[in-house]
């Protein structure tokens, strides 16, 4: 990967741009320029084929731009009628507000939501998207449209972080809100119990969704690399522990490592996708493991 | 139970130093920085091990620092145990007798004179003297009232202390330690201390000196003895000289005849008596000692008159190698003329001539060249008898005497005249056993006894070291001679002022002697025995008549350091006599009358040894030799055990064998056993502890 597309997919970088809109596209035009060039072929990011018109079909489905350069009529085959609907799910609890290198968790969900959602919505995929927290949501249902980026991006945009992370039962009263089956992606960091978050899966997998989870955190969240004795609070509950970090370090990795792969087990178990990120990973990745579901989908 | 105290208290406000660690602990907590952390949920989940662990590691630093703080405040104010029952905290009176006598001059092998170690411990006890204190010094030689000093007046006391020297005199320990302990007794203080600083020289530590030690400790007063003789030091020493100067052997020049003694535990070989004159060096000799000997040695002499037999008395000073106590290796003697000793031998004619076996013993040519005249006389010559004509008397197997001549004999003795009795065959033991010998020598007779056939009596020495024996090298027990005794008559002292010199192999007595007078139990001629064919015959015989003729000491008691001298005058003086001696004394004298002459008695004791002169308006008198008393020349101590059992006696007396005893003690009981040492090693322990788990706890991370 050059240089380049290097940088439109590194996190800092993408996150000094101003305009989601713009990130996302970026991320997603880097992440694909790069696929080309990469032995990950297979995936199919053309639009859809092209049927001719026929009087009586909408015509809001005709390709105008075929018809100024061939002068042909033919009708879009939009993924919605063969492709999948994504969901996105992202957590904006407090917690998702943490960020030690100058990038929260909120915002590299953010910007992985953006792109994701501008990737689906270039391949004729639906997407919708939920931003959760404990006790509270928004939603905005699934459509197929470009033009249903922008909406998206603005609630990207506006979300921010606030709130506990008990968002199982936004999670439940989401499954059931979702008739059709489609892909359910969950951005979190997850900081809940793992049994509810496994009932929440179940759930999903109940209605016959996949569920690809991202498991957003922040490197020091998974290093615990401070050196000062300090007071370290909670920024959801409060809770204030005063310790040597040299002194817990090694214990704190090991029940981090730990707690990761209890929720990869659940994934597994429940037959879900589980991605461990931490922000400074690059979005290729988080893309990667996105087509590479949808392959296994379609 | 002890009490403890601060010798420095001030530092005690210093106390609140040891706070410090607790709050830099305290401070350093609360300025903790608060982070923002999502995963507190994991740290709550792991803290409760940890935080146990760091607590628990943060404590026993706190701990460990706020210790380490107090022991070493602790330290600086210098805390003391003291025993509850310690003078500590009140004032006491101290009784410090120091023995200054003449033994305590003897240099020590480190090459420090006794006193000189006395006098170092003495200091150590005056500086450890607080304002408050008594002390009194007494000194063993004076045992006169002690000087009393205030305790806050140590200047003065190390003053007076830096002018005591071992005296030429000897010690008196029971009666200074009489006079210290009255002297503490009336004292207001109830806290009461005597030291006794001393070489505890066996001859000066009698019953006596014991006896006051066990009243000092029951009277209240706690007794610390301190001895200052390492070990027991050999010495050598001048006993006295033998003021009567005989013509030398063969008849050749003069003899001095010295008594030495051997105070040590290996023999000394050739010691080298020079006879001085003034500074002219007039004779000498050298003699071996066994072991612990003691005994009379002759030597040569030539007077600076030329051995003039009618020349007055010679002042000679006998001289010998320096030892471990250097005074005592001099003597000085007032020797008059040589004179040989007329003997007066009474012999009993019994058909044909006596033996003369004992005359020519004495006197072998006749010309009195051997120092002895000798007369042969019957019994009757004894009525006329004095001191003009004889000096002793020899009976020879003379069967008794009649009333008048014994009569006279008494007389004679009683003059100063000697008598030698030679029993023998016709003797008659209970003549002599119940009438002559009664008042002159407690020795009762029994019967005559003879060897059986074919054997025959050994002699033995008995006292190897008596005068009579002089002549001859025997050890006690060794037998004289080869010759043997076939008869003798059987005797036992009754007292003991009569001596056994010379006893049979079996313990009958053969030589007995008492002042002026000694009696030889068999015959000196052959009848009983070849005895005058033998080589100890004539020096015997010739010790018999010397003993007899000799006056009861040669060293007579009051010429002594510390005495008046005396002197011994034929006439009445005129005018007032006055008695110049050394180291610029002098002083009056007054006159008594002694038997046929006069004796002169100076006012004021001799300070040193030398020669005294009195004269009357300035025409000399008599000049007198004054000499350091023999029995400080012993320098063996009293066994260490003896030392011990006297202070076993009573939990108040206690033996401080050392310096650093004594040291030890004065700490203890003046400012009590102090304690900063170990309270500043435990509390640099604790530093050095807190260092290592700090490090560690670093290095862990």
């Amino acid at each position: 990967m050059s240089d380049d597309r290097a940088r439109l997919l590194d996190p800092h970088f993408v996150s000094k741009l101003a305009r989601l809109d713009l990130r996302a596209r970026l991320v997603v035009e880097g992440f694909l320029t790069g696929l080309h060039r990469s032995p990950y072929h297979g995936f199919s990011v053309e639009f859809a084929e092209h049927r001719q018109y026929m009087p009586g079909d909408p015509l809001r489905h005709l390709d105008w731009k075929v018809l100024a350069k061939s002068d042909r009529k033919y009708l879009k085959q939009y993924q919605e009628e063969t492709n999948l609907r994504a969901h996105l799910l992202v957590d904006t609890s407090a917690s998702m507000g943490y960020g030690s290198r100058g990038i929260s968790k909120l915002d590299y969900a953010r910007q992985l939501a953006a792109s994701l959602a501008y990737l689906v919505l270039g391949q004729h995929d639906a997407v919708g998207l939920f931003a959760f927290a404990a006790g509270r949501g928004e939603q905005i249902p699934a459509r197929s449209t470009m033009g249903h980026m922008r909406p998206l991006l603005l609630l990207l945009d506006r979300i921010r972080p606030a709130g506990g992370t008990d968002f199982t039962a936004s999670l439940h009263a989401l499954a059931e809100r979702i008739t059709r089956r489609g892909l359910v992606v969950i951005l979190s960091d997850l900081l809940d119990e793992p049994e509810k978050i496994k009932q929440a899966i179940h759930h999903f997998r109940h209605r016959r969704h996949e569920v690809l989870v991202f498991h957003i955190l922040d490197p020091q969240e998974v290093a615990f690399d401070f050196e000062r004795e300090a007071v370290y609070v909670d920024v959801e509950g409060g809770e204030r522990v005063s310790t040597r970090p040299r002194e817990l370090r090694d214990d704190y990795r090991a029940r981090v490592r730990e707690w990761r792969e209890r929720l990869r087990s659940i994934c597994i178990e429940k037959r879900a996708d589980y991605v461990a990120l931490t922000t400074d990973i690059p979005y290729d990745r988080a893309l990667l493991e996105y087509l590479g579901k949808r392959s296994r989908l379609l | 139970m002890p009490i403890l105290s601060f010798l420095n208290p001030g530092f005690l406000w210093a106390l609140p130093v040891a706070s410090i660690p607790l709050l830099l602990h305290l401070l350093s907590r609360r300025k903790l920085p608060e982070v923002p952390f999502p995963m507190t949920t994991f740290l709550r989940a792991l803290e409760p091990r940890e935080i146990r662990r760091i607590r628990l590691r943060e404590i026993l630093l706190l701990i460990l620092r706020t210790l380490a703080l107090l022991l070493l405040v602790f330290a600086f104010a210098r805390p003391a145990l003291t025993p509850a029952d310690a003078v500590t905290h009140a004032a006491v009176a101290v009784g410090l007798l120091l023995d200054d006598s003449e033994s305590m001059a003897a240099i020590e092998e480190h090459g420090h004179a006794r006193i000189a170690e006395a006098k170092a411990r003495a200091s150590a006890l005056i500086e450890a003297s607080r304002a408050g204190d008594v002390i009194a010094v007494a000194y063993a030689t004076r045992g006169e009232a002690p000087a009393r000093e205030r305790g806050d007046d140590r200047v003065r006391l190390r003053r007076a202390l830096e002018r005591v020297d071992a005296a030429p005199r000897p010690a008196r320990i029971a009666a200074s330690l009489a006079s210290l302990r009255r002297s503490l007794e009336r004292s207001p203080l109830s806290a009461r201390e005597i030291y006794v600083v001393s070489d505890f020289q066996r001859s000066n530590w009698d019953a006596d000196a014991r006896a006051e030690i066990g009243r000092a400790a029951a009277a209240g007063t706690r007794v610390y003895l301190v001895p200052v003789a390492a070990v027991n030091l050999p010495n050598h020493a001048f006993e006295a000289i033998d003021p009567d100067v005989r013509p030398g052997p063969e008849g050749r020049g003069l003899e001095l005849r010295a008594r030495l003694v051997n105070h040590a535990d290996a023999p000394s070989d050739r010691i080298a008596i020079r006879l001085r004159d003034g500074d002219a060096l007039i004779g000498g000799g050298d003699v071996s000692l066994r072991a612990g000997e003691r005994r009379w040695a002759a030597m040569p002499m030539e007077p600076r008159r030329g051995g003039d037999s009618s020349a007055a008395s010679t002042h000679v000073t006998a001289e010998m190698d320096a030892d471990a106590l250097p005074t005592d290796d001099v003597w000085y003697g007032v020797l008059g003329p040589p004179r040989r000793l007329r003997v007066l031998r009474i012999v009993e004619a019994r058909g044909g001539s006596p033996p003369r076996f004992a005359a020519l013993a004495l006197d072998p040519t006749g010309t009195g060249a051997t120092g002895f005249a000798v007369q042969d006389e019957s019994p009757a010559a004894l009525l006329t008898l004095n001191r003009a004509r004889a000096d002793v008397v020899l009976l020879e197997d003379v069967a008794a005497l009649s009333g008048d001549a014994e009569t006279r004999l008494r007389a004679f003795l009683r003059d100063g005249g000697g008598l030698v009795v030679a029993l023998g065959p016709h003797s008659d033991p209970d003549y002599y056993g119940r009438r002559l010998f009664p008042g002159m020598i407690d020795l009762s007779l029994q019967s005559a006894e003879q060897a059986g056939q074919g054997g025959g009596l050994e002699l033995r020495a008995r006292i190897a070291a008596h005068p009579i024996l002089e002549g001859l090298t025997v050890a006690v027990g060794a037998p004289l001679s080869q010759a043997r005794l076939t008869g003798l008559v059987r005797g036992a002292v009754t007292s003991p002022r009569a001596e056994v010199v010379v006893q049979t192999s079996g313990g009958l007595p053969v030589v007995v002697a008492a002042p002026r007078v000694a009696v030889f139990l068999s015959s000196l001629a052959d009848d009983w025995g070849e005895l005058p064919y033998s080589g100890a015959y004539v020096p015997l015989v010739r010790g018999l008549v010397s003993h007899a003729a000799r006056a009861e000491s040669s060293a007579p008691a009051e010429l002594v350091v510390g005495l008046p001298p005396r002197a011994r005058l034929e006439s009445a003086p005129a005018g007032a006599i006055r008695v110049r001696g050394p180291a610029d004394y002098v002083s009056a004298a007054t006159v008594e009358s002694e038997g046929t002459g006069y004796r002169a008695v100076a006012l004021d004791a001799a300070q040193a040894p030398g020669f005294y002169e009195f004269d009357a308006d300035g025409r000399p008198l008599a000049t007198v030799a004054v000499n350091l008393d023999p029995i400080e020349s012993d320098l063996a101590a009293i066994p260490a055990d003896s030392i011990r059992a006297a202070a076993a006696t009573s939990q108040r007396v206690t033996l401080l064998e050392s310096a650093a005893a004594l040291q030890r003690h004065l700490r203890a009981s003046r400012r009590g056993e102090e304690l900063w040492l170990p309270l500043l090693l435990a509390g640099a322990l604790l530093l050095v502890g807190e260092l290592l788990l700090a490090s560690a706890t670093k290095l862990r991370a």
